[in-house]
């Protein structure tokens, strides 16, 4: 006898990735050992990125150094740094044609930098490549090493993103414990305080037994610390060892926190079941404000942050 | 022409989503198909996904029924184009 299906909301239905547009993506990436977030961390969107011929591609490894329980990336003990990295996402991008990427990592621990050094390689090698498309960099907390989120933001991607991921309240039992709170807002802060002009983003995960009142909070902590964009979506259960869903908020509850979102004053919002960090993250670069700031400073950053050896660890 | 119809593959690593379970049959044996045309449903743990058919044709066979646990790869269904 089969187990009863499991019966999801109606709206929460993706494709399942076909098409030629997904085995080309597929083929490109596996050929160039490369991994994605895409596929590591089980994506609903999967089929549609990479129909777009779009993915997100994780550097570092596909192994975790911490462990939170709502993500199904593995965690354990990392592999050596692949050196040719930089060159390989640079291809990558070059070769779909990229308009607009997000870079993101697995977090690292076992490096002195946390790895930033070879997070802001790939983001220069991009840069060298395909000097016309934007980056969005989405980091780990670097343990608020000041001067390894400085060596990411001088690499020069026009966003630059740590996410929250979840209240306040919920983050001690959703998240590795070497996480903080207030550690990732202040990993924002400290991105603002040493990049100006940088567009700051975040992104929170909802439906893990969070209140109205946790959110709001989160998002007003979120802007105290500078943060310019965020992004809100369903949480989504990997497997059953993970952290279960408590709820599946309707589409509509998305759009009540995007207006909230914008209310409480973020230049840039999206929610909706199926918004992740990185899903048409290029969206953000046309809002008004971003063009603003991309318009003031074209070089980005590689000017105006300071050196890593200029500054000093904040712990 | 009879095409059989495999759940297509995600990716060639280790932690890619490799199945799930039939949730729901949207064609009936007998019953014609467009090319891109929902065939079926399937859940994974993180969410339902429909399963459209790779060409146009009429569905001679299934393989799976609902509750099946399948993995990409195994054959679905049976198209007479």
């Amino acid at each position: 006898m089969s187990a009863p299906v499991k019966v999801f909301p109606a709206w929460i239905r993706r494709a399942w990735p076909s098409g030629a547009a997904f085995a080309e993506v597929k083929a490109l990436l596996s050929g160039l050992e490369l991994h994605t977030v895409c596929q590591s961390a089980h994506c609903p969107n999967h089929s549609e990125c990479w129909g777009r011929r779009t993915a997100t591609l994780m550097v570092l490894g596909n192994v975790c150094s911490r462990h939170c329980t709502y993500c199904a990336v593995h965690s354990g003990k990392p592999e050596a740094l692949d050196q040719a990295e930089p060159d390989k996402v640079a291809e990558a991008v070059a070769r779909l044609g990229l308009k607009h990427t997000v870079i993101t990592s697995v977090t690292r621990d076992d490096l002195p930098d946390g790895g930033a050094d070879h997070i802001g390689r790939c983001i220069e090698a991009i840069k060298e490549r395909c000097p016309e498309t934007t980056i969005e960099v989405l980091v780990q907390d670097f343990n608020g090493d000041r001067a390894a989120i400085a060596r990411v933001l001088a690499a020069g991607a026009e966003v630059f993103s740590h996410n929250i991921e979840t209240v306040e309240r919920l983050h001690p039992r959703m998240r590795d414990r070497r996480f903080s709170y207030r550690g990732s807002l202040q990993v924002l802060k400290t991105a603002r305080e040493l990049a100006p002009e940088r567009i700051l983003k975040s992104a929170l995960m909802l439906g893990c037994g969070e209140t109205e009142a946790d959110i709001v909070a989160c998002l007003k902590d979120l802007l105290e610390h500078d943060c310019d964009a965020v992004s809100l979506g369903q949480y989504l259960q990997p497997t059953p060892k993970h952290h279960e869903v408590v709820s599946f908020l309707p589409p509509e509850e998305f759009q009540r926190y995007e207006r909230i979102a914008y209310d409480l004053g973020f230049n840039f919002a999206v929610a909706g079941p199926f918004v992740r960090s990185s899903y048409r993250s290029e969206e953000l670069l046309d809002a008004p404000f971003a063009r603003a700031r991309l318009s003031a400073a074209p070089s980005v950053a590689r000017a105006s942050s300071p050196a890593p050896q200029e500054s000093a660890h904040e712990n | 022409m009879r095409i059989e119809v495999p759940l297509p593959s995600l990716g060639e690593e280790e932690d890619a989503v490799r199945g799930g379970t039939i949730a729901l049959w949207h064609v009936e044996e007998g019953a014609t198909v467009q090319e891109g045309g929902d065939l079926l449903e399937l859940n994974t743990d993180k969410a339902a996904f429909v399963v459209s058919a790779p060409v146009s044709g009429r569905l001679v066979e299934k393989r799976v029924s609902e509750g099946d646990e399948v993995s990409v790869g195994d054959i679905l269904c049976v198209l007479e184009t």
